[in-house]
């Protein structure tokens, strides 16, 4: 095997389950807080990747074109507005359904999923859309007889990534906020007689979720240059998969999971087949499954009686 | 007993009272307009519609069919099978359309076709490529388009006689279309004794093909052709020139649309990429004025939008002949008479394809849009 | 007074904030042009809605009520002779209903009829063991294929294959069912979704034996020796030379439609049975309570699998008849979002509830195509009722009612 080939498609494995982790975090952490899925946060994704192209074009109306300010401004408003969105879907689908059965708020995020494809479809078209090539150029580096090619943008994911792992950790474990949070996730009601405001926190726990997958779709734009109103559906599956595998309801977890799935993905379509990559990837899951029923970090569920 | 015999009676008068073909209306001539009017590939769809609309309205405008007018009905199927044959029932029930034009993917096409062949009604895909449309002895389905077979054909020559390449990757998108041309393209490597190096599909919907292309540098591809639309072309071939890989990407017209260049990242990525599509119908002359009239209501009328208006053309001139809207009776005109459309007098064979196909090979220059290779 | 009027205000500002990028500045290639109607006027909707929201509960509140009244279930006619009319005018009205609609308007019944069908499956799955499955699409996907390949290969016909195509589903059911028992609620829905995933794609990509994109061609139902087409195979009689009618492609679609309702009727039967038999009661039980059950002897293990099985070959049911209707299947109809429309059905119609679950089936589908005529805001539509409808009644539309035993003496 050519070691350069090996590289590669390791690369190319780690950038795709960066990405995948990046959006899995939404996942698992309104899992983690209220144990249910939401199955909208792939079109939240979706309408940040939207949102980027929108204000890279009005930066570039307005004449700015300094690259670190461009990403910059657009990466914080990216930000802001989408995770507003995460807020409405909140507001929308699960606190009126706050103490219903479990069901139900699966199928108003299904629903709101919906209306955020076909809002997006409707605004913009159904067109595919682009945002302008902003960094060209990569990394040559030789391996073998070979080369390892990394763009500048692929690099700018990885220490994204990472960046943003260390800083949402640091708020999860470091500030009161983050306390709020884990102990909301631990007994909800107990927090409230504490006097957390749980709402609130719920509502944070979603803001922070859209804002990680707000980092991930400035970056998939800027990486692969377009994006259309579906690819919210198959990327939320690949990221819930993700987030499953890695143990749903961990931080950790969900990067872990995000890069095994790229890894394997990666590796899979590379030296077998592509055709049967996705297959290849559920198949990982349940197998993990089976051996490990609640994931790779996940905490093993313990039933009291 | 016998009330059992009574009730079948009554049974069978309610089924001859009650199932008449659908009312007419004597006013106009409904014609259906078929394709993806949402979905992924809804810029196909509004390609197909500017077309057969523009058409529509330049034949109302000169007096109708006959003295009858035009009415258009949209049937959106999103290009999937199963929207496509809802669509085709309500074409054919609720507004009792009297002939189609359309279907855009070959996969809602098919299915589509026998409803319409049922119904008796003449359709008329300008978009459907794939040999299977024609090859199901339905003889009142044509189209105005050629026949991925002969795409692949031309595509392959190409690449073998033009760019040299021994080492080709053929890959494809999973779906009726683009396997259908992945396929032709093999058969026609195989033809002049080449194999390919690589045959896989990648999944629509995906932005990430990394891990495909640098399996094309695994294998040394010297071309890789890909049969599928531009929503996937356009990835990949950036992520193939982000790899440095210097084999071009060939393809079929999928990517026929600007959206091609928007898919791929801008001009300096879809540069360099070629595919087959019939000759150009912007250049035909007699088109010149339709082309004129479109490029000033604000449409370019690329890709399909030709093909559909010059469809509708048919469909008038078919009706316009038989004096009537009989499937079969309009089928049996086409079969035997050549007729004058926006892109040149066009005639059919005895299985609805074109007498005579005209593919020929177009690349992407850095200005975003495409030339014929000379 | 401050809530009234100033907390509308601000869901205004903050859905003008939320809707301005992507509704007002809209792309057009690497530029984009400014529409500033559609967000203020999403803005003033917004305003409006949350107005008239607050002035309901102004006005409920001032009136003493609790404005919770509407979450209770619809109530159910407790009559028993009225109830007894209504069921028998109902089925007469449905025996009838295909000499009075159209081709367009039958095959839409149809559909919602194969809905029924997997909304069955599913309930006892999700309502009655309580356990969430996200693939139940791929049991449909086994059924429709296992006719449709059946017929290319072994040259079934529809009635070999109803049976068929439930047993294989079912078969494929208790596969499943073995790996996914030690996993608890969300971790199989995942599997299930992941499981449905992989059908899908193995049926997409085995070109050689599924045919793959292409989809295989299925045979019209028949009766032994009759046929529905315009002229029938030798040995065979036309069904509307049997008749001494005109052709009509109708007839088809009817016969179709009479079968797939007594199916229905049949399978509805079944259910009904099942939920008052020891196996439906112990479904519910390990729903409600899995360690008490198990505690009290309970095979956890052959109930949960009885369960997917049971939901399985329904679900296989309902694809064989899929495929017959359709005359063509292909991978593009066994995708995710079929499965999680279905599991809507099940949650909207009341979990476990068999007459909510029919409503909502029909809802469901007869909605989308009611709506066909706003082609583009269909689906809009369609998720704003989704949603609408979940909020209004998150219990479903009507709730399950448990068998309840009487005493002797009433």
């Amino acid at each position: 095997m050519e070691p350069s080939i090996l590289a590669q498609q390791a690369v190319n494995g780690l950038i795709l389950g960066a990405t995948y982790g990046l959006i899995a975090i939404g996942y698992t952490m309104v899992y983690g807080i209220i144990g249910m899925i939401n199955f909208a946060h792939g079109e939240i994704y979706m309408v940040s990747a939207y949102l980027t192209a929108i204000f890279l074009a009005v930066l570039h109306f307005f004449g700015i074109t300094s690259i670190p300010v461009v990403l910059i401004v657009v990466l914080v408003a990216t930000l802001c507005i989408t995770a507003l969105h995460g807020w409405f879907v909140e507001r929308i689908a699960y606190r009126p359904l706050r103490d219903s059965n479990r069901l139900a708020p699966l199928i108003t995020a299904i629903g709101l999923s919906l209306i955020l494809q076909n809002y997006v479809r409707l605004s913009q078209g159904a067109r595919s859309q682009g945002v302008p090539t902003l960094l060209t150029g990569s990394f040559v580096i030789p391996a073998g007889s070979g080369v390892i090619q990394i763009t500048h943008v692929q690099a700018l994911i990885i220490v994204v990534a990472i960046a943003s792992m260390a800083v949402l950790t640091f708020i999860m474990h470091r500030t009161s906020l983050g306390r709020a949070c884990r102990a909301t996730e631990q007994d909800r009601v107990m927090a409230s007689l504490l006097g957390i405001n749980t709402d609130y926190i719920i509502s944070v726990v979603f803001v922070i979720g859209a804002a990680m997958a707000a980092i991930a779709g400035v970056l998939v734009s800027l990486n692969y240059g377009s994006f259309d109103f579906h690819i919210g559906f198959i990327t939320g599956i690949k990221a819930f998969t993700a987030a499953v595998l890695g143990g749903i309801g961990s931080l950790p977890g969900a990067m872990l999971g995000g890069l095994i799935l790229g890894l394997s993905e990666s590796f899979f379509s590379g030296f077998v087949n592509t055709d049967y990559k996705d297959v290849f990837a559920f198949a990982l899951l349940v197998l993990v499954l089976i051996f490990r029923p609640s994931g790779l970090l996940g905490q093993p569920l313990v039933t009291k009686v | 007993m016998n009330k059992m015999v009574q009730f079948g009676g009554v049974l069978i008068s309610m089924l001859r009272l009650l199932s008449p073909p659908p009312a007419v209306a004597e006013e106009g001539i409904p014609i259906g307009v078929a394709g993806p009017f949402t979905g992924a590939y809804a810029a196909f769809g509004e390609q197909l519609w500017r077309g057969a609309e523009q058409a529509a309205n330049d034949i109302n405008a000169a007096g109708g069919i006959n003295g009858k007018k035009i009415e258009l009905f949209k049937g959106d199927d999103a290009c999937e099978p199963k929207q496509a044959l809802a669509v085709a029932n309500q074409l054919v029930d609720r507004h009792g359309v009297r002939a189609v034009i359309g279907h855009f993917c070959s996969s809602s096409t098919i299915p589509a076709s026998e409803v319409y062949a049922e119904a008796g009604i003449l359709h008329i895909t300008p978009a459907s490529t794939n040999p299977m449309v024609t090859e199901r002895g339905i003889t009142t389905l044509f189209r105005t388009c050629g026949r991925d077979d002969q795409q692949g054909s031309t595509g392959a020559n190409f690449i073998v006689n033009t760019l040299k390449a021994n080492a080709i990757a053929v890959i494809h998108d999973k779906d009726t279309y683009g396997q259908g041309l992945a396929d032709a393209m093999r058969t026609q490597l195989q033809r002049l004794g080449k194999k390919e190096v690589l045959y896989e599909g990648l999944t629509r919907g995906e932005k990430d093909f990394n891990a495909l292309v640098t399996k094309f540098k695994s294998v040394n591809a010297e071309a890789v052709y890909f049969g599928g639309l531009h929503n996937e072309a356009g990835p990949l071939v950036r992520q193939m020139k982000e790899q440095g890989l210097k084999a071009p990407l060939v393809s079929g017209d999928g990517i026929v649309s600007e959206e091609f260049v928007i898919a791929a990242g801008g001009p300096a990525y879809a540069e360099g990429v070629y595919m087959t599509f019939g000759r150009d119908p912007r250049k035909i002359k007699e088109g010149q004025e339709v082309v004129d009239r479109l490029r000033k209501s604000g449409f370019e009328p690329e890709g399909y939008t030709l093909y559909s208006y010059a469809t509708m053309q048919i469909v008038a001139a078919a009706i316009a002949a038989t004096r009537g809207t009989d499937g079969a009776a309009l089928a049996k005109w086409l079969h035997t008479h050549d007729v004058p459309t926006v892109m040149g007098s066009k005639g059919w064979d005895e299985k609805g394809d074109l007498k005579t196909s005209d593919y020929v090979m177009y690349r992407w220059n850095n200005k975003g849009s495409y030339e014929e290779v000379p | 007074m401050r809530r009234l009027l100033l907390h509308p205000l601000v869901t205004a500002i903050l859905v003008l904030i939320l809707t301005a990028p992507i509704a007002g500045l809209v792309l057009d290639g690497y530029t984009f042009n400014l529409h500033w109607q559609p967000p203020l006027g999403l803005a003033l909707t917004a305003l409006i809605l949350h107005l008239v929201i607050n002035l309901v509960r102004a006005w409920r509140s001032a009136q003493g009520g609790a404005w919770s009244v509407t979450h209770g279930p619809i109530p159910v006619p407790s009559h028993p002779a009225l109830l007894r009319t209504f069921r028998i005018l109902l089925l007469l009205s449905c025996l009838v209903l295909p000499f009075l609609l159209n081709k367009y308007w039958l095959t839409v019944a149809i559909l919602a009829l194969i809905y029924v069908l997997l909304a069955l499956g599913l309930n006892i799955v999700v309502g009655l063991a309580g356990m969430l499955d996200l693939g139940f699409v791929a049991f449909y996907a086994v059924g429709a294929y296992g006719y449709a390949l059946g017929h290319e290969y072994l040259g079934l016909g529809f009635w070999s294959a109803l049976p068929l195509g439930a047993f294989l589903a079912a078969g494929f059911g208790v596969v499943l069912g073995f790996p996914v028992l030690r996993m608890h609620g969300d971790y199989l829905a995942i599997v299930t979704l992941g499981f449905g995933e992989i059908i899908r794609l193995v049926l997409n990509n085995w070109t050689e034996f599924t045919g793959g994109p292409n989809g295989v061609r299925v045979a019209f139902p028949s009766l032994p020796g009759l046929e529905f087409s315009r002229k029938a195979k030798e040995g065979n009689i036309a069904f509307h030379e049997w008749l001494g009618i005109d052709y009509s492609a109708n007839h088809r679609i009817m016969f179709m439609y009479l079968i797939l309702f007594l199916v229905v009727l049949l399978i509805m039967f079944l259910v009904t049975r099942l939920k008052k038999m020891p196996l439906g009661r112990s479904w519910e039980a390990l729903r409600e309570d899995e360690i008490a059950c198990r505690s009290l002897g309970i095979n956890h293990v052959t109930v949960k699998l009885s369960a997917f099985a049971m939901g399985a070959m329904i679900g296989g049911i309902g694809g064989v008849f899929f495929a017959a209707s359709q005359g063509f299947v292909n991978p593009t109809s066994f995708t995710f979002f079929e499965s999680a429309l279905i599991l809507a059905i099940v949650v909207l119609g009341g979990l476990g509830s068999i007459p909510g679950v029919i409503i909502a089936a029909i809802v469901l589908t007869v909605l989308p195509e009611l709506l066909r005529d706003f082609s583009d805001y269909r689906i809009l539509v369609f998720g704003l009722a989704m949603v609408g409808m979940m909020i209004w009644r998150p219990r479903g539309l009507v709730r399950a009612r448990r068998p309840v035993f009487q005493g002797r003496q009433g």
